[in-house]
């Protein structure tokens, strides 16, 4: 699925928190977008998976405006949207009900019905709980396989971030969309979560994806997105964004330099 | 004589059944009630809310003889529900401890729906949830602050006396058996009456009744 913003801007109350963004992201693709704290890089991410819509502007999938539609319509590419948060939001439940939860909203409530009441009734005579193929294979993508059936509360920080990966994967999604879902992991679950998001683009997932970390960008991304202050700065291939760019003020970023000066402005 | 009314084959079984009747069914109509509008003012943004969140949390302090007084001024035959000839009813006890508990209820559930992290809220979306689906995922991880809810919603409704001596009477059929008297009615009567160890012992078995309904509720809530 291609993700298209043309001109898009998102603001409240009279203020822009985005200012007429363009960009494209093709089915294949890892777009990171980097950029300081407050630069707008979650409002672009929560406009790409259609939490929010844009003030001005418009958000495309495969050239067609979700927002156009009604909200059934718009309700079947949301599901196309996988979305990973900084932090890992699971539901107090176990592993595998967290992970399997995007196919049972998709299910019909005749379906979802039956289901609650075997449920209940399995509680009761106390049978041992199962799982399906396709949530122990998104699990296997992060190396938690055999965690299906543990309490989503006993994970550590950096499992229960891969679990929710493993969530936005189960559902089967055309693009992941992932905010900062490293900044609080280890190097250890750092790296096996790049790998997931490597073989999501393996599988033609496009990966939209917000991180402070620049090695991170420069390791996995096609190319980077720069973001300051609600505006996109420029757009390219790592090595170009990273070694040679062409705006100054990516050059400081990128460089570590103070882009503020002592009263917080612009410098 | 000690324990003179306990000696009275069907008293101590009539106040129990009619204080697990009245309380219970007064708890499932108080809830039935009660989460629809926890739900909506959790859910909903709309002006007006904290007022209404600040009537809510007023109405779980609400005197429990001004509810009866007002329930009964309701109910009387020159009431707007007069017609319905429910004063010293069961029904009558019902409706006021409905009235009793629904503030309870909704005010308990209300803040647990509300202190649903909204990270978990937009995980719910996030998996492609519709709104009824946020709601529910939402309401299924506040289920344990509204199973507190019901709780304190029933310890109100049957540890309470003054509305439903004022709504139900106190009475009893002359061979002992209730009507309208209540584990906490009798243990008034009981007391005014002398009859320490009576009251005694039914305090004794109000105490063992909550805790059993406590104990069961919150076996089937998992916990």
């Amino acid at each position: 699925m291609n993700l298209e913003l043309e001109h898009a801007s998102y603001g409240v109350d009279d203020t822009d928190i985005l200012d007429d963004v363009s960009l494209t992201l093709s089915s294949g693709e890892i777009m990171t977008v980097i950029g300081p704290s407050g630069a707008g890089k979650t409002t672009l991410l929560r406009l790409a998976a259609l939490f929010e819509r844009p003030t001005d502007g418009v958000v495309r999938f495969d050239g067609m405006d979700p927002w156009s539609l009604s909200r059934d319509d718009r309700l079947e590419f949301r599901r196309r949207i996988g979305m990973v948060f900084q932090q890992a939001s699971l539901f107090e439940t176990s592993v595998a009900r967290n992970v399997d939860i995007g196919q049972r909203v998709r299910r019909p409530w005749s379906q979802r019905i039956r289901g609650f009441i075997r449920r209940v009734a399995d509680r009761w005579i106390r049978s041992a709980p199962t799982v399906d193929d396709r949530t122990l294979e998104a699990l296997d993508l992060v190396g938690l396989r055999e965690a299906w059936d543990r309490d989503a509360g006993s994970l550590s920080g950096g499992e229960a971030q891969r679990v929710s990966f493993a969530r936005a994967l189960a559902a089967g999604p055309d693009l992941l969309v992932l905010d900062e879902p490293t900044s609080d992991l280890d190097p250890r679950n750092t790296a096996i979560l790049e790998r997931a998001i490597e073989r999501a683009r393996g599988r033609d997932h496009g990966v939209l994806l917000a991180t402070h970390d620049m090695h991170q960008a420069e390791r996995i991304s096609d190319r980077v997105a720069f973001l300051l202050e609600g505006e996109l700065i420029e757009v390219g291939p790592p090595e170009r964004i990273f070694d040679d760019p062409r705006d100054e003020r990516t050059a400081r970023f990128v460089n570590g330099d103070l882009l503020y000066d002592e009263n917080g402005l612009l410098a | 004589m000690p324990f003179e009314s306990l000696a009275e084959p069907n008293y101590l079984r009539s106040i129990i059944q009619v204080s697990l009747t009245v309380s219970l069914t007064a708890i499932l109509l108080s809830t039935l009630l009660s989460l629809p509008i926890a739900f909506v003012v959790g859910f909903a943004d709309f002006r007006g809310k904290r007022v209404i969140t600040a009537v809510i949390n007023t109405g779980m302090g609400f005197p429990s003889v001004v509810v009866g007084l007002l329930v009964l001024m309701a109910l009387s035959n020159s009431g707007p529900l007069g017609a319905l000839e429910l004063v010293y009813t069961p029904e009558a006890m019902i409706i006021s401890q409905c009235v009793l508990a629904a503030p309870v209820i909704t005010g308990v559930a209300l803040s647990a729906i509300e202190s649903v992290d909204d990270a978990v809220r937009d995980a719910a979306y996030g998996v492609g949830g519709t709104r009824t689906d946020v709601a529910l995922i939402t309401l299924k991880e506040a289920r344990y602050g509204v199973v507190t809810g019901i709780l304190a919603g029933f310890g109100r409704a049957i540890s309470e006396v003054g509305s439903v001596l004022i709504v139900g009477g106190n009475i009893a059929y002359a061979d002992g058996t209730s009507k309208t008297r209540t584990i906490t009615t009798a243990i008034t009567l009981e007391t005014r009456r002398g009859e320490f160890e009576t009251a005694l012992v039914l305090g004794a078995v109000l105490l063992v009744l909550v805790l059993l309904v406590n104990g069961i509720v919150l076996r089937l809530g998992g916990r």
